[in-house]
């Protein structure tokens, strides 16, 4: 009993460090190939290290309770959604790890940089929280719906179950159901926040959106946050419909495949307005996320 | 100070002097000489310096050419809601000794009267090689621990103040659409 | 229908309306007359319904050896792309002339910029605030009886090279 919970504190602390070392070191190198892309030499891959560590060097000011609350909420609410998402066979809480209390955990970051955006009373922080959100009534229908139709087909919607069931069978849900693939891969650019979908960080047109009024250690903490956040995210698609992987390795490998797919398909394609992307999301994916479930309700059936 | 304490400046100046933020805020002139330094022939991000939007992110403040009076009461808003440590890089002549606008009623003559500054790049304009040639002095410059013009604004602040209400009238800027 | 007369025989006809005054001709599309400060507003309103409707620029020039300030009005005609330059001018010591704010919204912010740089009054604009300096207390700085190096040389301090860089600069007897 007592070895359980050691075991467990310890494989959540190396699931962390695991989440952080490698996203940010992909971050890096994501950042050489844009730069390769552009005809240019890039930064080195560990300078997103150096960022964030910078910014925890800096003074920073701080705007009130609410303020500091908002992205203590944000950074622990991220963190406490990595413990659910298993990679290969490190698994926290292995059969407990159930989809919906990701997702829940998940809107609690965005929530969080809500509540600090307001709490800054800057105008442009409230015009990036508000198309935030609004992005996320976009991506979050088709993603939930798909999502929908792979727990009535496997009849289970814990993380880990749906990883062995998927390596079990030895074909990948997004082989099963093609169609639901994409869409959730569509769904995850908007997720992750990369163009075509970064109208609420949009850097030249309102200042960096929610990210106006932090300023040195907040910054770095939001940074963290960030890289915790797409680790989630591309996580979450890795199990789901990549089939998770029997070792930590093959579940770091197909994280780098659907990682590097996304940045070359989001280093040449321009910005949406938050509209448009909404348009967007409720026109095509969502169409075809109905054709996907109703697929599976009638054709394919339970398994 | 004790051991651990320079050590902590020392490895804190490596990670300062690597990423270095720039602000988006181009005052004169000059700033036509940075589209080519940031884009992809003299590529600026590969020394780690990249283009941030707001001053409470930003580390570096580029005062590219002339500073007329009025923009200058902006720049020290500016510049004091950066958060420390941060670093004022003056560009061209003007910021030295006024440039070709040296006899002229609106623009300063001497940038370090007002803001304290590490760095100046003398020129009109410094082309692109000589502005990453003077980022990696900079650079340098903040390695070796001497890069200290914030803490010089907070220990001579009267001083900078007194310079800035000679020459401005006042700091307080009137806004047309507030009053 | 509005029939496109060229320049001269827009002017004539002016001429027969409102009086004489003297022309000079640039280019063939550009075209400088001079007229008096009383029958200003009567000739604007009657080249704006001749077709010049867009006001360009309203500016002024400080001729000090004649004790004048001349202020000029930049109207454009769109149909035909000729651009007319209205001068006028006005004693220096009491500069007053009456405002076009009627014909052209725009010209409000024109003679702002006008009345802070050479000090004219236009009588008739409610809204003669400073557009461009702030905390200004000296003259009108476009005049020409304004010393700017001297001023530059009061409030902004120059910075001051050692002796040995002037040396070097260059010998005059080589």
């Amino acid at each position: 009993m007592f070895m359980n919970i050691v075991i467990t504190i310890l494989s959540g602390i190396a699931l962390l460090v695991v989440a952080f070392v490698y996203t940010v070191t992909l971050e890096g190198i994501a950042r050489k190939i844009e730069a390769r892309i552009q005809r240019r030499y890039g930064p080195p891959f560990w300078q997103n290290f150096i960022d964030i560590f910078k910014s925890l060097t800096k003074y920073s000011i701080s705007h009130g309770f609410i303020f500091d609350f908002g992205i203590l909420m944000a950074l622990g609410g991220t963190i406490a959604t990595v413990f659910f998402i298993p990679a290969g066979n490190l698994a926290v809480f292995p059969g407990i790890d159930n989809v919906f209390v990701v997702i829940y955990l998940l809107a609690i970051g965005l929530l969080g940089m809500a509540m600090s955006a307001v709490g800054s009373g800057n105008p442009n922080a409230s015009i990036g929280i508000g198309r935030a959100l609004a992005q996320m009534l976009g991506y979050e229908l088709p993603f939930m719906i798909v999502i929908l139709g792979v727990f009535f087909h496997h009849g289970t919607s814990s993380l880990s179950d749906l990883v062995s069931i998927q390596i079990a069978q030895g074909t990948y849900n997004a082989w099963l159901m093609p169609i639901g693939g994409v869409v959730a891969f569509v769904s995850l650019i908007g997720m992750l926040g990369k163009k075509p979908f970064d109208t609420f960080i949009a850097p030249a047109e309102i200042a960096s959106g929610p990210l106006v009024e932090y300023s040195g250690k907040y910054l770095g903490m939001l940074m963290i946050q960030h890289a915790l956040a797409t680790f989630i995210e591309i996580g979450l698609f890795v199990n789901l419909f990549l089939g998770g992987g029997r070792t930590l390795w093959e579940f770091l490998l197909k994280f780098l495949i659907v990682y590097f797919s996304i940045v070359i398909i989001s280093a040449t394609i321009p910005r949406f307005r938050v509209e448009q992307a909404i348009k967007f999301y409720w026109k095509w994916p969502l169409i075809f996320s109905f054709v996907q479930v109703i697929i599976v309700v009638f054709v394919m059936g339970r398994r | 100070m004790s051991n651990e304490y320079k050590a902590w400046e020392k490895v804190a100046n490596m990670l300062r002097s690597r990423s270095l933020w720039m602000l988006y805020y181009c005052t004169g002139c000059g700033a036509i000489e940075l589209p080519p330094t940031m884009t992809s022939r003299f590529d600026m991000e590969r020394l780690g310096i990249g283009p941030m939007a707001t001053p409470r992110q930003a580390d570096i403040l580029l005062i590219t050419g002339y500073l007329s009076t009025k923009t200058l009461r902006r720049v020290v808003y500016s510049y004091e809601q950066m958060q420390s440590p941060k670093y004022i890089v003056g560009f061209g002549s003007c910021t030295l000794n006024g440039g070709i606008y040296y006899d002229s009623y609106a623009t300063i003559n001497k940038l370090d009267l007002y803001v304290p500054v590490d760095l100046y790049l003398a020129g009109c304009m410094p082309r692109p090689e000589a502005i990453v040639s003077g980022f990696a002095a900079l650079m340098s410059k903040i390695d070796r621990g001497e890069a200290n013009g914030w803490k010089e604004y907070q220990e001579k602040n009267d001083w900078y103040k007194s310079n800035q209400i000679e020459a401005l009238g006042e700091v307080y800027v009137h806004d047309e659409f507030h009053e | 229908m509005y029939t496109m007369n060229s320049m001269n025989e827009v002017l004539k006809e002016v001429m027969t309306i409102a009086g004489e005054f003297s022309i000079k001709e640039v280019t063939a599309r550009e075209f400088i007359i001079f007229v008096e400060a009383s029958r200003l507003n009567a000739i604007l309103e009657i080249l704006k319904r001749k077709g010049f409707s867009h006001l360009s620029l309203i500016t002024g020039v400080d001729r000090i050896e004649d004790g004048v300030f001349e202020v000029f009005y930049t109207l454009f005609r769109w149909e035909s792309g000729e651009t007319l330059l209205v001068k006028s001018s006005v004693s220096r010591d009491a500069p007053v002339i009456t405002t076009v704010m009627h014909l052209w919204p725009t010209a409000r912010f024109y003679e702002r910029d006008v009345h802070e740089f050479f000090g004219i009054v236009f009588d008739g604009n409610p809204d003669l605030k400073p557009l461009i300096l702030e905390n200004w207390n000296e003259m009108p700085p476009m005049r020409k009886d304004f010393d700017p190096q001297k001023y530059s040389d009061d409030h902004f301090p120059d910075r001051h090279y050692g002796a040995e860089f002037l040396v070097e600069g260059g010998d005059e007897s080589e």
